[in-house]
């Protein structure tokens, strides 16, 4: 059987795991473990958008601002009195025009997705800052539970923030794998001029992409929200978009469009989860972290490139047949 | 006398499955030798080997004797083995002077003094080529002469040509194949790869010929002829059936007429063309490259994007159309089959049968539906039946099918859109002999069924062997329409060039 990258990845979390199990005390307590899944889970849920995305050949680096503006402009209308559900309707409504926007510009003025996005994001954050809240951190109103039910709501005893991300991957991947809207998604990145002669009208596919991954960056934030009682928008001058873009690749959803799944991202997820825990048990600095993942990062694609070396054929083809 | 190349057992496996297999060949000083074989039969392997791009599995290469190993293109060209690729490989924003100077310059790069030796160097090759000009704006004759150029003023003494005169103009061909005499009369070596068989006697002083990845012959040239080199590239005698002699065939009968153009202009490409196609018959559309049918036919088909458009009108069954995607033309029966498979023809990823499937999942409206995965099952069995489409296994991703399989997969991806006008463009381009047989049996029957089938070709055997009708182009407009009973080579050729 040979080994792909998901495999490698796979087997690499599963090693990481059980180093840690065995050399860290409190590591394999349910406690931590339930820790561990929670830590990385709104990286997870923002990876299921960014992974659809990068199947159909785009990028989305406007999510963590759409997550965080939008979600703050929630709380800010919920603080002022509005009533929550009109609130969450705006910052929900608020959020696909963000999509709708990046995925007009990348589809139909045919610009690149990754400046079209960076674009939108920045622009975002600037109205969001600008127009729609005062302060940088907003907290979640006091007078009303949803937000504090939300976070309290368990299934079978596990926490809501997984179940969400349980539960929203099984969507997309069934989106993904039985829908002809997936099928679709898939063509358009392996070969969208093949797929626009073929009479797929992939230019409002590829918006539906966007405006996808934007309703998951509103979830995600809810999400983040109701476990952090508020949000905080400097979140979006952090490393956050490139944990998310990390979670994508190390699980091995080729940036070239048209392959993997969400099971990749899962994949991708578990490995940083468990990384992120072990480090913060052993008490590694934040920087030094960041050092970690990246090498971890760059080891996983070589590896997949040692393993799998490109066939000789196609990787000619694949410079317009030499 | 030893040659000057040779192949003792060569072997070049590909995922352990050999792409050529124990090939002893060799090639002498001051000959031109044609390689001929079926897609697949091994000719590109056997030359990328030569050329350093794949090394060998088994066996050993040979130079004057020696054994070598080239490790990479560079290196290959350092021993004198230059390739002309089948698209060129110059940079296209420089100029000839600097292409052919290209990875030789000197510290100090004077380009008035680079352009006076490019010029000397280009006369004294007798080549008319204007060494300021930039290499974007020449044609691909011109393009060629300065690849030969560029593989003369790096000493080689092997020059491999991959398919020289695809896309070279009948007159560009003349030029072509003096030149290749005369690089030969001053001693350099060269291979000629081609689909073309007339081409390959008419040119070369050997042949060899490739079939299933093994040597089956080499012998001198004048021992060839037609039937014997197609026997052997297929292990049988299809001269007769592919381009029946049956040119006697009567016509078939006009149909509706379903599409008509009218005035049609865009850019430089396409000049105020104006015709018709009728159902159940075969309109074949020749023409020299450059002549503008691709582009006429992709914009009745809406996959060109009309920026420079100047006007005219379309008609489908009497209403004015004008597609702006792909989609509309498709949902109005419209299907093109695209001359580029790779580029935009299939989805490298997917199986035979997901391929198969996206031409009947485009048009679908709604897009949640579940895709059912008997339905892709059935339409594979179906079309593979249909087509001739042989893969070892059924769930064989499209890319590492033969040409020739890939082509129908391609067509099949069409033709479950149920048109009612099919475009061929280039339908059996990169085809093996066998395929060309199926694809053509195919097309026939689509424009027995009612069909109206447009095939565009720039082999004239092939527009006369399908054709009812044939509309010839020259320069953006058609510029002539005969039936296939009035038509002979020389009159249709006349057309397209005069």
């Amino acid at each position: 059987m040979r080994l792909t990258q998901e495999g490698v990845v796979f087997l690499l979390a599963a090693a990481l795991f059980a180093l840690f199990a065995a050399t860290l005390q409190n590591f394999l307590t349910p406690g931590n473990m339930v820790a561990l899944v929670r830590s990385v889970a709104i990286l997870g849920i923002l990876g299921l958008g960014m992974g659809l995305v990068v199947i159909g050949r785009g990028i989305d680096l406007a999510m963590v601002a759409t997550m965080v503006v939008s979600v703050s402009w929630v709380l800010s209308l919920a603080q002022a009195s509005f009533p929550l559900p009109v609130a969450l309707l705006f910052g929900f409504l608020f959020a696909l025009a963000v999509g709708l926007a990046s995925g007009l510009l990348v589809a139909y003025a045919t610009i690149p997705a990754i400046f079209a996005t960076l674009a939108t994001g920045l622009m975002v954050y600037g109205m969001g800052r600008a127009w729609l809240f005062e302060v940088d951190v907003q907290n979640t109103p006091a007078q009303s539970t949803f937000f504090t039910s939300l976070s309290e709501i368990t299934v079978l005893g596990i926490p809501m923030m997984i179940v969400a991300f349980g539960l929203l991957s099984a969507i997309i991947w069934a989106l993904l794998r039985w829908t002809q809207f997936g099928r679709l998604i898939y063509a358009i990145g392996d070969n969208p001029v093949a797929a626009r002669t073929s009479g797929i009208a992939i230019r409002p596919l590829i918006v539906a992409q966007y405006v996808i991954a934007s309703a998951v960056s509103f979830l995600a934030g809810l999400v983040m929200a109701a476990a952090n009682s508020g949000m905080s928008t400097r979140v979006y001058n952090s490393t956050m978009i490139y944990d998310v873009l990390l979670v994508v690749v190390l699980g091995g959803i080729g940036l070239s469009g048209g392959r993997g799944s969400m099971r990749n991202v899962l994949v991708g997820t578990l490995l940083v989860g468990v990384l992120l825990n072990g480090m913060t048990i052993y008490d590694i600095p934040y920087t030094e972290q960041n050092l970690i993942k990246s090498i971890i990062l760059l080891a996983a694609i070589t590896i997949d490139s040692l393993v799998n070396p490109r066939d000789e054929q196609t990787a000619q083809q694949d410079l317009g047949d030499i | 006398m030893t040659p000057l190349l040779e192949f003792k057992g060569a072997t070049k496996k590909f995922r352990g499955v050999p792409a050529i297999r124990d090939i002893n060949f060799s090639l002498e000083k001051g000959e031109i030798h044609a390689i001929l074989g079926e897609n697949g039969a091994g000719k590109s392997t056997l030359t990328k080997v030569l050329a350093g791009v794949y090394q060998l599995t088994e066996g050993e290469m040979r130079i004057e004797g020696k054994p070598v190993l080239l490790k990479s293109p560079s290196e290959a060209l350092d021993a004198g083995i230059a390739m002309v690729f089948q698209e060129t490989n110059l940079v296209p924003s420089m100029t000839v002077a600097q292409n052919i100077y290209l990875g030789d310059e000197k510290l100090f790069n004077r380009l008035r003094g680079l352009y006076i030796q490019a010029q000397r160097f280009l006369l004294s090759l007798n080549f008319y080529v204007d060494p300021t000009a930039l290499v974007s704006s020449l044609g691909a004759g011109k393009k060629q002469l300065v690849e030969i150029a560029r593989a003369v003023h790096h000493h080689a003494r092997v020059i491999i040509f991959d398919e020289p005169t695809a896309t070279l103009t009948p007159e560009e061909k003349y030029h072509f194949f003096n030149l290749a005499k005369r690089l030969r009369d001053q001693g350099l070596s060269i291979i000629f790869i081609s689909h073309a068989l007339e081409e390959a006697l008419e040119i070369s002083d050997r042949i060899t010929v490739l079939r299933d990845g093994e040597l089956v012959v080499t012998d001198n040239t004048r021992n060839f002829n037609r039937d014997r080199i197609v026997q052997a590239m297929v292990g049988r005698n299809l001269s007769g059936e592919l381009y029946g002699k049956d040119r006697q065939r009567e016509a078939r009968a006009y149909g509706e007429k379903v599409l008509s153009i009218e005035n049609l202009s865009m850019g430089n490409a396409v000049r105020n063309t104006s015709f018709s196609i009728y159902s159940g018959q075969i309109t074949g559309l020749f023409g020299l490259v450059g002549a503008g049918r691709t582009e006429t036919m992709k914009i009745v088909s809406g996959v060109l994007k009309r920026d420079f458009l100047h006007g005219g009108n379309i008609r489908l069954h009497g209403n004015s159309v004008r597609y702006r995607t792909p989609s509309a033309a498709v949902k109005d029966g419209i299907v093109y089959v695209t001359e580029d498979r790779k580029l935009e023809g299939f989805f490298e990823t997917m199986s035979i049968a997901q391929n198969i499937q996206m031409g009947k999942l485009a048009t679908r409206s709604n897009r949640l539906a579940i895709v059912s995965m008997a339905e892709a099952r059935e339409l594979a069995r179906v079309w593979s039946k249909r087509l001739g489409i042989r893969a070892i296994d059924a769930n064989a991703r499209v890319i590492e099918l033969s040409g020739g399989n890939q082509q129908k997969v391609v067509i099949a991806k069409s033709m479950v859109q149920e048109p009612l006008i099919a475009i061929f463009d280039e339908p059996t381009r990169g085809v093996d002999v066998s395929a060309i047989v199926e694809i053509h049996n195919f097309i026939n029957e689509l424009a027995e069924s009612g069909i109206a089938v447009v095939v565009i070709s720039s082999y004239l055997p092939e527009i006369l062997a399908l054709s009812d009708r044939i509309l010839i182009a020259r320069q953006g407009r058609i510029v002539e329409e005969m039936s296939v009973e009035e038509a002979t080579e020389a009159k249709v050729m006349y057309a397209a060039v005069h």
